[in-house]
């Protein structure tokens, strides 16, 4: 199928009056989620999950996709109006967000967001289109070899894009992996670390894991602060971006897209990493690197357009290799399973109408969601003043809810409870829980790879070698750990990310 | 993953109230669970939801197929046998955890004799070795000659220990007497996905996946395991016509309960897939997957799980059948 007759079928599918109300229902979920500090959307999805079972798979899809896109615009309305981010990845947009709000420029800080991602996430659906059939028709050359390269690239990113020490993300990372071991063995059918625990027998649900340090850790830490956290929230005044800030942000919107665009890509990177490095680029070439930190429109527009467009792109190795590089893309890809669908090469071929009517979707999601966010931003600016002691008891049923109908299984739910106060426990001791909920995910996908790229070469270890294509990604991930250990990089890395902090 | 479960949390209180007896005559009031023991897309999961439509179309009632993949089968099996006996929970699947890993898997979590309740085998086909573009062989005297000739070096992909792949490629080099390393995957989709890139050589396994390919020439097929050709590759060979005397395997997919399952559910889920598995469409549709209908009776079943078991038995004790 071509292109064009691809995205003509994407039409036709995306614009059914039940995909579009889905559609929308996605992307503003999507929204108050991100406007809503301590919920977030794998928080979200994980809780919706049950509920799309009985939807058609191209529905579900459209809608859980689009509560993670909407979420990153939601985000940043947070970030600029009170200097609360919504979610992680607007973390960097109160550097300068919330400075313009102070200066009474919140309306232009938040169109600037606004337009930013709206472009950005256009670009990154064209980008979908050229690319996923391209990478569908390379997924072949992937062996097992290769495939256990690219998660030891994935893992690495998101360790040593992770802020705080290496040594921590390491060891999360490694926590991750030992958890991802619990269960029966792939191959052999051996119970691993089970405790006699029939329970434990088909290891630990990524979802209840996810809710657990996500939904239920984030609701323990903020009730911590909850008597603190009413910030002030921001006037919006104008809207519209004056000429001088159109001709400030056109540039760092090409750029903060272009580098969301590849980094959504790279399994284990995600959109935080992309709209950190939007920014650091920003800094380095602005004529006046002074004004940033002080409410310079370009570190509001860049990142955003980076999240944006990465939040697209992470779906291409999801959606043609069946490889999660994030938290959320394992979810999809699990929404994917239980409606019978195998995420892969083959899902081009197989599911077309699901494929391009998603990619379809997306792009009509990016325009509610700019009209959503740029007339509508008064209610949400409201909706932040919701007390959060109306707002956790939710949280907290409805996750378990959701945990609960995963297997009909009180232990999961128990289990959640525990994922919780370790969620705390890592947010007091400063540990991102990103690297172990990744490893959690990637690491059987790992084991099994590298069982069986041994069992294949018959012990022979250099095959992760004699493939050019598995050479290449681990000399990346290779290098990448290499700039950590120089202390000129490291210098960098903790500047920057003490600065997102 | 089980689904729609809470929607129908609040009836599910009641009929878990009003007791077995009462369930068993309204069956199925409430969305039944289909553990579909292999990944989405292969043959044994295409039976699965072939036969939940059926069953939904049926009862007006949910036939909800949950994937449960991995251990060849195990997971899915341990699973059964922690879910009520009610009638709402039952799995189809190849023969690998309803009877050979009993024998193979020496940690499996459960006895499929024991724990198990047989419904029906519903279909069977033979297994089919297929070869990547780049293969070494193209028969199976090739096959023995390269294996011969490279001792240890030949790989063969089957969708898990103790499937029938893994168990047709063990006899295949015990009556030629060469090794073979035997290489597990998921199920049939990830080890189609090697053969056509050509990172693994030879498959073993149920034909459907590689039907299409093989006559679009992306593959080729190498020889099928039963005593006559597959209609649908009139060009294959038999293993035996190919000089392996005798030799035949049969691969079969069943549906089974958990223990103690009411055996009045039992005999309408049994009774519904024989009605329409005898039905031209459905005979037409299990054609065209390399598929031949069985529809044994839960009784019959049992017999095949035991001489299955019993036919394996030896190949373990001589050490071919070992998971890897």
């Amino acid at each position: 199928m071509d292109i064009f007759s691809g995205l003509m079928l994407g039409l036709s599918t995306a614009t059914t009056l039940s995909n579009f109300a889905y559609c929308f229902v996605g992307v503003l979920l999507g929204t108050a989620v991100g406007v809503l500090p301590g919920v977030g959307p794998i928080a979200t999805i994980s809780m919706l999950l049950p509920f799309t079972f009985g939807l058609p798979v191209d529905t579900a899809m459209i809608m859980l996709a689009g509560i993670f896109y909407g979420s990153q615009y939601g985000g940043s309305t947070t970030a600029i109006l009170m200097n609360l981010p919504g979610e992680a990845s607007s973390v960097v947009t109160t550097l300068d967000g919330h400075e313009m709000a102070k200066q009474g420029k919140a309306g232009r800080a938040l169109a600037a967001a606004a337009i930013g991602s709206f472009f950005a996430g256009s670009v990154g659906t064209l980008f979908i289109v050229i690319a996923a059939p391209l990478l569908a028709s390379l997924a072949l050359t992937f062996g097992p070899a290769e495939y256990f390269s690219l998660i030891v690239l994935g893992l690495i990113t998101s360790m040593v894009l992770t802020s705080g020490s290496l040594l921590t993300a390491f060891g999360m990372a490694l926590f991750g992996i030992l958890l991802g071991m619990i269960g029966t063995d792939i191959n052999s059918g051996a119970a691993r670390y089970t405790f006699g625990s029939p329970n434990l027998l088909d290891g630990l649900d990524f979802v209840v894991v996810a809710t657990g340090i996500f939904g239920l850790g984030d609701v323990l830490a903020n009730l911590e602060n909850e008597s603190n956290r009413m910030a002030g929230v921001a006037r919006v005044s104008s809207l519209f971006p004056t000429r001088e800030d159109w001709k400030r942000m056109v540039m760092p919107i090409l750029r903060g897209t272009g580098i969301g665009v590849l980094l959504g890509v790279l399994p284990g990177a995600g959109v935080l990493l992309a709209s950190f490095s939007a920014y650091a680029l920003e800094k380095k070439v602005s004529r006046h690197p002074e004004e940033f930190g002080k409410g310079a429109i370009e570190g509001v527009a860049a990142p955003e357009a980076a999240n944006n467009a990465a939040a697209q792109t992470c779906f291409i190795p999801m959606l043609t290799l069946g490889l999660p590089g994030t938290a959320t893309m394992a979810l999809m890809i699990g929404a994917l399973v239980v409606q019978g669908v195998q995420p892969g090469p083959e899902i081009l071929s197989q599911q077309p109408a699901l494929f391009w009517g998603l990619i379809v979707s997306m792009w009509i999601g990016n325009l509610m969601l700019l009209f959503l966010n740029l007339p509508l931003v008064g209610i949400w600016a409201k909706l932040i003043s919701v007390p959060y002691h109306f707002l956790f008891p939710m949280i907290c049923v409805f996750t378990t809810i959701g945990v609960y109908s995963i297997s009909n299984s009180v232990f999961d739910v128990y289990m959640m409870a525990l994922f919780g106060a370790l969620g705390y426990f890592f947010k007091k001791v400063g540990a991102e829980p990103a690297p172990l909920v990744l490893a959690l995910i990637l690491g059987p996908m790992a084991e099994e790879y590298l069982r069986r790229a041994l069992l294949i070469s018959q012990g022979d270890a250099s095959v992760f070698f004699t493939s050019p294509l598995s050479l290449g990604t681990l000399i990346v991930a290779g290098l990448l750990l290499l700039s950590i250990i120089s202390p000129r990089f490291r210098k960098v890395r903790e500047e920057g990310l003490q600065e997102v902090d | 993953m089980n689904r729609r479960e809470f929607i129908v949390l609040g009836s599910t209180a009641a009929v878990l109230a009003s007791g077995k007896i009462a369930l068993a005559e309204t069956w199925p009031s409430k969305p039944v669970t289909v553990i579909s023991a292999y990944p989405p897309g292969g043959t044994s999961d295409i039976i699965t939801r072939l036969v939940a439509d059926m069953l939904t179309a049926k009862y007006g009632q949910q036939f909800v197929v949950e994937n449960h993949a991995g251990a060849a089968g195990a997971i899915a099996g341990g699973r059964l046998t922690r879910s009520a006996a009610d009638g709402y929970t039952f799995m189809i699947s190849g023969s690998a955890p309803i009877a050979a890993n009993k024998v193979v898997q020496k940690n499996l979590a459960y006895d499929p004799q024991v724990d198990f309740t047989p419904i029906s085998v519903i279909a069977e086909s033979p297994a089919l070795l297929s070869g990547s573009p780049n293969a070494p062989a193209k028969s199976i005297q090739e096959l023995i000659a390269y294996a011969k000739a490279n001792p240890g070096k030949l790989n063969i992909g089957n969708p898990g220990a103790g499937t029938k792949g893994h168990i047709a490629a063990a006899l295949i080099g015990q009556i030629a007497g060469v090794e073979i390393n035997h290489i597990p995957y998921k199920g049939s989709p990830p080890l189609l996905a090697d053969l056509l890139g050509g990172h693994i050589d030879f498959a073993l396994d149920a034909p459907s996946n590689y039907l299409p390919h093989i006559h679009d020439n992306k593959i080729h097929g190498i020889a099928v395991t039963s005593a006559k050709r597959l209609p649908e590759l009139p060009d294959v060979q038999t293993v035996a016509e190919q000089g392996l005397e005798g030799y035949e395997q049969t691969l079969w997919f069943g549906a089974v309960g958990p223990k103690d399952m009411p055996a009045d559910i039992v005999n309408k889920i049994y009774e519904a897939i024989k009605e329409w598995s005898g039905t031209p469409e459905a005979t037409a549709k299990l054609k065209t997957l390399g598929l031949t209908r069985v529809a044994s009776s839960p009784e019959e079943m049992s017999g095949i799980m035991t001489r299955e078991i019993d036919s394996i038995r030896p190949l373990v004790e001589a050490g071919l059948v070992q998971p890897t």
